[in-house]
């Protein structure tokens, strides 16, 4: 059994994957793209993030956390509008717009590396502190991020159930077609999808700056990592997003633990078997 | 994914003179950096021929440079431990790919579509995690070092790998040339109409009886003996194989080769955009600014994707260079079953 600091690590890091994951999902539902551009949406939000928080004007971190959230939001809608709109369509596969994120991934860790050098940056000085719990402590930096992320979690909740948006995004992800004919603008769908879900990504990356070290590449394991986690779930499923945030998050951690660097070929494997039995994920409906 | 036969539009003048350009090549230059160039091409351009291929099939794999990797620690290991003499452990090196593609085919391509894209990002994944830590037989991060090949003579003439890239060089445009007329003849044969009906419509090709699964597991087994072959071949010319030589970003740069140089050609597509793309690779990271080069590589990929027609690559500017330059009508006619047969 391992100790409860590798416990709470793991629920670290689904909060993470989660988070990550729901919105690669809700761009998957609507778009029908994977945006393996993901992963840069987080970096850049922690970049963000960073230069608000130790700037001369000292913009508080929550407040620089929303900042990030928008900022980022409106280049992943700026990608949406040229990269990805222009890609789709009748006539193009999933490859052109594949590729195209694809390459994304390097223009964007390549302008991050030009203009913040490529040096790990630290962002310890924010929530410094531990909370004691007797047997083990946790930083207040952890509880923050699971906090956020419960936030989140509730917001979408009430954003996708309880509003006008939410109700054309989920009638948009079911029948586009139907959808539009009902007055939803599914481009415009599109693009606030696209925000919101780079959104989540740029505020996932800006939570976990103070946890982690920033750099232009740390986009890259988290991107692996939630696509890992809506196999699992499902493609396409936004519970299945988050179950599989949480079981990746999990075994990630104990299986490290035991197995130390091997841990990451047995998560593969497990991906693999899963797409192999049941290529729907444990959440997904089935595949036609 | 219409596919445009450019058998047509090539004619065999020019193919023939660029043929004749590469091999004389070494008597303008003998500089090791520009030959270089031309070899490392040569081996993506190999890379993305399997690539496109299993593409033909309709299947997306993300995980080619795992079977690079393959190939280069089968030769590698043959060479060093098993003291197998360089030229067998070079073919077995091939036929070990290519039997791994065949097993891992079979159980794999089952999955369609982005499925099957994530599948083989994994399996490429735990390749290289295992080359990592099996210390006892890849050495781990430290990698291993490939011996150089034997000098041969033939007659009077000794060809001597361990002073020059030229023998490399021609050693490459052979290599190139194999799997160019393989895969040329492979796409122009009535396999190659089954795989582009396959990728067309896959459910109507299924019910014209054509078994998916039979030619998936071919296009997925050629690809990979030929890919690890590449990788063999690689490994030996830079004379190091570490695991992250033929990592998730060489496969997602064997992807992007691909389909900037087009898909509608598999060898011309290939050696075009392997060509262009590590050529600007390389040129690129000459700049004196730094990092400079990821931002530019990205932009001009995007940028090619952006501005060309829908669904074209790099070659396709060749067709239509030619059309309008010899006036040939576009709509040409797609030779019929009997032509097809006879050649």
């Amino acid at each position: 059994m391992p100790p409860a600091e590798i416990w709470i690590d793991g629920l670290v890091n689904s909060c993470i994957y989660m988070t990550m994951a729901f919105g690669m999902v809700l761009v998957f539902s609507i778009l029908g793209i994977l945006n393996w551009t993901h992963g840069q949406f987080y970096m850049l939000g922690a970049f963000t993030v960073y230069y608000a928080v130790s700037s001369v004007w000292g913009i508080p971190f929550p407040i620089s956390l929303i900042i990030s959230g928008i900022v980022i939001a409106g280049l992943g809608m700026l990608v949406e509008k040229f990269v990805i709109e222009r890609l789709t369509g009748p006539g193009y596969g999933m490859l052109y717009v594949t590729a195209a994120t694809l390459a994304l991934i390097f223009f964007f860790e390549g302008a991050a590396g030009m203009a913040f050098g490529l040096q790990d940056k630290g962002l310890a000085m924010v929530l410094p502190g531990v909370l004691d719990l007797g047997s083990f402590s946790v930083s207040y930096q952890k509880i923050a991020v699971i906090i956020f992320t419960l936030v989140i979690m509730i917001t979408m909740y009430v954003v996708l159930n309880r509003t006008k948006v939410g109700l054309a995004i989920r009638a948009a992800a079911q029948e586009p077609i139907a959808a539009s004919l009902y007055g939803i603008n599914v481009k415009r769908v599109s693009l606030i999808v696209m925000g919101i879900g780079c959104g989540l990504a740029a505020m996932a990356g800006g939570i976990m700056a103070p946890v982690y070290y920033i750099n232009p590449f740390m986009g890259r394991i988290p991107m692996i990592f939630s696509l890992l986690a809506i196999v699992i779930g499902g493609l396409g499923s936004l519970t299945g997003a988050i179950i599989g945030g949480i079981i990746l998050g999990f075994l990630n951690s104990v299986i490290a633990y035991h197995l130390s660097y091997l841990s990451e070929a047995v998560l593969f494997l497990l991906v693999v078997a899963i797409l192999l039995v049941r290529p729907q994920g444990l959440f997904g409906a089935p595949i036609k | 994914m219409p596919f445009i036969d450019y058998k047509t539009l090539i004619p065999k003048t020019v193919a023939w003179f660029f043929a004749a350009l590469l091999f004389i090549l070494p008597v303008f230059t003998t500089s090791g950096i520009t030959l270089s160039i031309f070899i490392s091409s040569g081996v993506w351009a190999i890379a993305v021929m399997g690539f496109t291929l299993i593409l033909r099939t309709g299947q997306f794999s993300m995980g080619q440079a795992a079977f690079m990797a393959l190939g280069a620690y089968a030769s590698a290991i043959f060479t060093l431990q098993l003291g197998i003499p360089f030229w067998p452990s070079f073919l077995l090196a091939g036929i070990v790919s290519g039997i791994i593609a065949l097993i891992l085919g079979l159980v794999v391509l089952r999955v369609g579509g982005i499925y099957f894209s994530i599948i083989t990002l994994a399996l490429a994944e735990i390749i290289r995690i295992l080359a990592q830590q099996w210390e006892g037989v890849t050495h781990g991060v430290r990698g291993l070092r490939p011996p150089v090949p034997p000098t041969i003579a033939l007659g009077g003439l000794e060809i001597n790998f361990s002073t020059s890239t030229v023998p490399y060089y021609y050693f490459m445009i052979i290599l190139v040339a194999i799997t160019a007329v393989v895969f040329w003849r492979m796409e122009h044969s009535r396999i190659g109409g089954t795989f582009s009906s396959m990728a067309a419509n896959q459910i109507l090709a299924e019910h014209q009886g054509i078994h998916l699964m039979k030619y998936r597991v071919i296009a997925f087994t050629v690809a990979g003996i030929f890919t690890g072959f590449a990788g063999a071949y690689y490994a030996n010319f830079l004379s190091i194989i570490t695991p992250y030589m033929f990592g998730l970003w060489q496969s997602i740069q064997i992807m992007m080769m691909s389909i900037v140089g087009g898909i509608s050609s598999i060898v011309m597509g290939a050696l075009i955009g392997a060509t262009i793309l590590y050529t600007l690779g390389v040129y690129l990271s000459r700049l004196p600014i730094f990092n400079i080069q990821y931002l530019l590589f990205g932009a001009a990929v995007v940028l090619v994707l952006l501005f060309l027609p829908k669904g074209t690559g790099l070659v396709d500017l060749w067709g239509k260079f030619w059309r309008k330059v010899f006036r040939e009508p576009e709509e040409y006619e797609i030779p019929e079953e009997s032509e097809m047969a006879a050649e």
